[in-house]
């Protein structure tokens, strides 16, 4: 018998519930951290000089830095989604994501390596005879880093979205004979363009409150962010209420967008089905296609590859034996692991909450729901918003107040700030798909009574894997363990990788600084490899 | 019965543990705050533990804070019921900072060993245990000729490039500011504006600075003058030395100090006065990379040089605590255009 309304709107209620539970906790941490913040100290809230300086060069950098990754991101997507079969072709895409977890020093120094005065392609323009050098430092160089961490992981993303666009339709525009523009335009287009809304504002976010780049390419102090401001507020000047007011203004700002980004609803239906054909293209396409593919190898994997070279210059027989290195990956190894599996959890709930507040048959009509999907958006997006000085103090101060030792709190605090910072970006991967699932079988499942643990099993499962595998790979490797969250819990049995990378850099030992970064990529590369991988089998056995 | 003695010997041994964890459980425990460079495994304070922990009866533990000011930061948070005995690893610069916390006590140790380029000292809370000058650091082969003062850095070619750091984020930015105030007073203002070409870019902290120094981006980067030495002694590499500047070059001195709150003063003074001995200070040079606080029979290793700065360059800081967000901000509108 098929489900009735009030039935629905039950069962409805039964799949918000968790995940509105979740985001209304994540909103009482940041209300709570914020309010502990302020009443730390005496004295006012207060804005320094410059601020609103700060905001406007800040927009405009971020923008820039959106516009550019996003530009990447929906080349590189097309031009992969077309070209379908080719060597290397996995291994590119399990590279694509390792530009977004290596901890940003590797990176910013690997870019150099290519991109600096110094770098490849001023040294070829040297042997060429040119006297032209590269000069990356100033706003040319944030974008190029910022574009760098984030087109990479646009493209992957989006990618996935293309890949939904059913069979059906592309053998329909084929038959129609479409050019590459039309088949864009009312095919690729439509499959991508509700995923962008919260894409660009998760990486402006990402950009807006960008620290250590901002600084090291960006020349001179005059790229500096509010981020800047509150670390001099907290570290150097000790002034926690004007660390809270400029927080509060980052956060303001961010959350506005955030909100607009939530509103957006995708109207799309369109879920993957079956292989996707292929079809030989004009060779102008293929040609361009092959272009942008090599373009963005060129840009992206240039600096992964002077990483690899330069770890190759390391002692690592030497490292690998070193029992603070073996323990340093055995850190890494548990706290992702402990993390992924928490991150991917609590995002499945989030989505199913989200899908009931979206789809008409659940609650999705409900005059509330809109504002109910923006919130819960909005309150799992946001930490990105929250400088982590701001949050590691918050954690500390809470940790303070319960019992038991501090530095067990650590791990606690450790892993509530991994799920939190890498729970904008599994969404950003589930959310498009899973919502695009519901509004395509949601009639069908209702009418079969299919509820629960079988729906999930039946409908959600098979839909969702590939990007459920994406997902745990992208927050296994995005919380191998940048510790500064936990830096005032003095807690020096924690040392993962990063840690340890920092630490080796901090005093000169830049050789097995190099050594370390290589084991991270390959440590990354391997698991972006393994565990989509082991979503897949498990499905085709199920 | 052979079954005896041995039986014997088991509880003999049982016995004898039993006395030694209890013995452990009763050894106090002195905490020392310090930043991570310390006591990183290859830095000083495994080592200062190790040699401590042979005379004193307690257990020495070191707690890590992920900067010098942070070690400050976490004591003033936890406030009167801090864990911390010790701080060690503030500088001279906030300093001043941290005594205005009044969280601090009286060091009484016996300064009579020190031999500080300022000549005696007074302070009678944060007691120095090791000092380096702030300077601009060199590849002799790739750069043969460097200026000799910031003047003459000024009037080079653009093309010239140092990496600084940001004084809001890092402990050299901040001596680089204070270094030009003192050695130029008003005339500091328009020198970071003749500077301002001449800066490559402006780091988070010294990682990211000696970092891309090392991919050969620029031709200086700001450190310190026993940086070379790491080199020389650590990597046997002779291609890196310091730029000696006529101005003088900025201080940096290392203080530790015992807090009031401390539950065991006579063990946190004790320490305090170790950190003087010989031992300490013949493991410094090589693992912290500083130049020790006092002359030890042994004395400094060759690599570490044997010139100094034509003059010695140190700001009160009291005036540092007064002027710095001023001179920051002056700093960040020069360097900003």
């Amino acid at each position: 018998m098929p489900t009735t309304k009030s039935q629905r709107h039950i069962q409805g209620w039964a799949n918000a519930l968790p995940g509105l539970l979740l985001a209304f906790l994540m909103l009482i941490l940041i209300a709570s951290i914020l309010f502990l913040l302020a009443n730390s100290q005496t004295g006012q809230l207060q804005l320094p000089s410059r601020t609103w300086q700060t905001v406007r060069i800040s927009t405009v950098q971020a923008l820039l830095s959106v516009a550019c990754s996003l530009g990447i991101g929906i080349a590189l997507a097309w031009a992969l989604s077309h070209r379908r079969n080719f060597l290397g072709r996995s291994l590119l895409l399990s590279l694509l994501s390792a530009s977004l977890v290596l901890p940003t020093l590797v990176i910013v120094l690997g870019l150099v390596s290519v991109f600096g005065r110094a770098g490849w392609v001023s040294q070829l323009l040297a042997q060429l005879g040119s006297d032209l050098r590269l000069n990356i430092y100033g706003l040319t160089g944030i974008v190029l880093a910022h574009s760098y961490f984030n087109g990479a992981f646009a493209a992957r993303q989006l990618l996935l979205q293309l890949e939904t666009i059913p069979a059906e339709k592309r053998k329909l525009a084929h038959s129609l004979g479409f050019t590459a523009w039309q088949r864009f335009r009312l095919l690729e287009w439509p499959a991508i363009v509700h995923s962008l809304p919260t894409l660009a504002c998760t990486i402006f976010l990402l950009c807006f409150t960008s620290f250590a780049i901002v600084l090291v390419l960006g020349g001179s102090p005059r790229y500096n962010t509010l981020e800047v401001a509150i670390f001099e507020a907290l570290k150097l000047d000790f002034d926690p209420p004007r660390a809270v007011a400029l927080a509060l203004l980052q956060l303001t700002i961010c959350a506005v967008l955030v909100l607009l980004a939530n509103l957006f609803r995708s109207r799309s239906s369109a879920v993957a089905s079956g292989a996707i054909p292929s079809w030989p293209q004009p060779k102008a396409q293929r040609t361009s296609q092959w272009l942008v593919i090599v373009l963005a190898c060129l840009m992206l994997l240039s600096p992964l590859l002077a990483i690899f070279l330069d770890g190759l210059g390391a002692d690592l027989s030497r490292l690998l034996l070193d029992p603070l290195v073996q323990k340093a990956i055995m850190t890494s190894v548990a706290f992702a692991s402990l993390s992924s599996v928490a991150v991917v959890l609590i995002a499945i709930a989030v989505v199913r909450t989200q899908v009931a507040l979206s789809s008409s048959l659940q609650l999705g009509l409900k005059r509330w729901a809109t504002f109910l999907r923006a919130s819960i958006g909005f309150s799992a997006t946001l930490y990105l918003a929250v400088p982590s000085l701001v949050l590691g103090l918050g954690f500390f101060m809470a940790a303070r107040q319960l019992p038991g030792k501090l530095e067990h709190w650590a791990w606690i605090a450790l892993i509530v700030a991994n799920v939190l910072m890498a729970l904008p970006f599994v969404l950003a991967l589930l959310m498009p798909t899973a919502l695009k699932a519901a509004t395509r079988y949601d009639r069908l499942a209702y009418s079969l009574n299919l509820r629960g643990w079988q729906r999930w099993c039946h409908v959600e499962w098979p839909l969702l894997r590939r990007s459920l595998g994406q997902a745990t790979a992208l927050s296994f490797c995005l919380s191998m363990g940048d510790l500064g969250v936990i830096a005032l819990f003095g807690n020096s049995d924690l040392t993962t990788l990063p840690w340890l990378l920092y630490q080796k850099i901090g005093s000169y030992r830049s050789q097995d600084a190099a050594g370390i970064a290589l084991i991270l990529l390959v440590l990354t590369l391997s698991v972006f490899n393994l565990i989509p991988a082991l979503f897949n089998r498990s499905s085709n056995r199920a | 019965m052979r079954l005896f003695p041995t039986m014997a010997v088991a509880a003999m041994t049982l016995i004898a543990s039993n006395y030694n964890v209890a013995l452990a459980a009763d050894k106090p425990t002195l905490t020392v705050y310090t930043y991570d460079a310390i006591a990183a495994d290859w830095g000083p304070a495994p080592l200062i533990e190790q040699a401590f922990e042979k005379s004193c009866q307690c257990d020495l533990v070191f707690v890590v804070a992920d900067s010098s000011i942070g070690t400050l930061r976490k004591v003033q948070l936890e406030g009167e019921d801090t864990a911390a005995d010790v701080v060690m690893g503030l500088d001279t610069n906030i300093a001043e900072a941290a005594r205005e916390t009044g969280l601090f006590a009286e060091h009484n140790a016996d300064t009579s060993a020190l031999t500080l380029p300022t000549g005696e000292w007074t302070d009678t809370t944060f007691l120095p245990f090791d000092y380096s000058y702030f300077a601009f650091v060199y590849n002799k082969e790739l750069t043969p000729e460097v200026p000799a003062s910031f003047e003459e850095l000024a009037a080079l070619p653009e093309d010239f490039k140092i990496i600084i750091q940001d004084p809001r984020s890092s402990t050299p930015g901040l001596g680089l500011v204070l270094w030009l105030q003192t050695a130029y007073g008003e005339r500091a203002e328009s020198l970071w504006e003749e500077l301002a070409p001449h800066v490559l870019t402006v780091t988070k902290g010294w990682s990211d600075a000696y970092g891309l120094f090392l991919k050969e981006e620029a031709q200086m980067v700001l450190s310190y003058t026993t940086s070379p030495a790491y080199h020389r002694i650590a990597e046997e590499d002779q291609r890196f030395d310091w730029a000696a500047f006529d101005e003088g070059h900025y201080l940096q001195i290392e203080v530790a100090a015992m807090l009031k709150s401390s539950k065991q003063p006579e063990l946190a003074q004790s320490f305090l006065q170790f950190l003087l001995s010989d031992t300490v200070q013949d493991i410094i040079p090589t693992t912290n990379w500083t130049y020790p606080a006092t002359q030890t029979a042994k004395g400094l290793p060759e690599g570490f040089g044997d010139t100094s700065p034509a003059k010695t360059l140190l700001m009160s800081g009291v005036e540092v605590e007064k002027n710095r967000s001023e001179w920051i901000d002056t700093w960040q509108e020069k360097l900003s255009r």
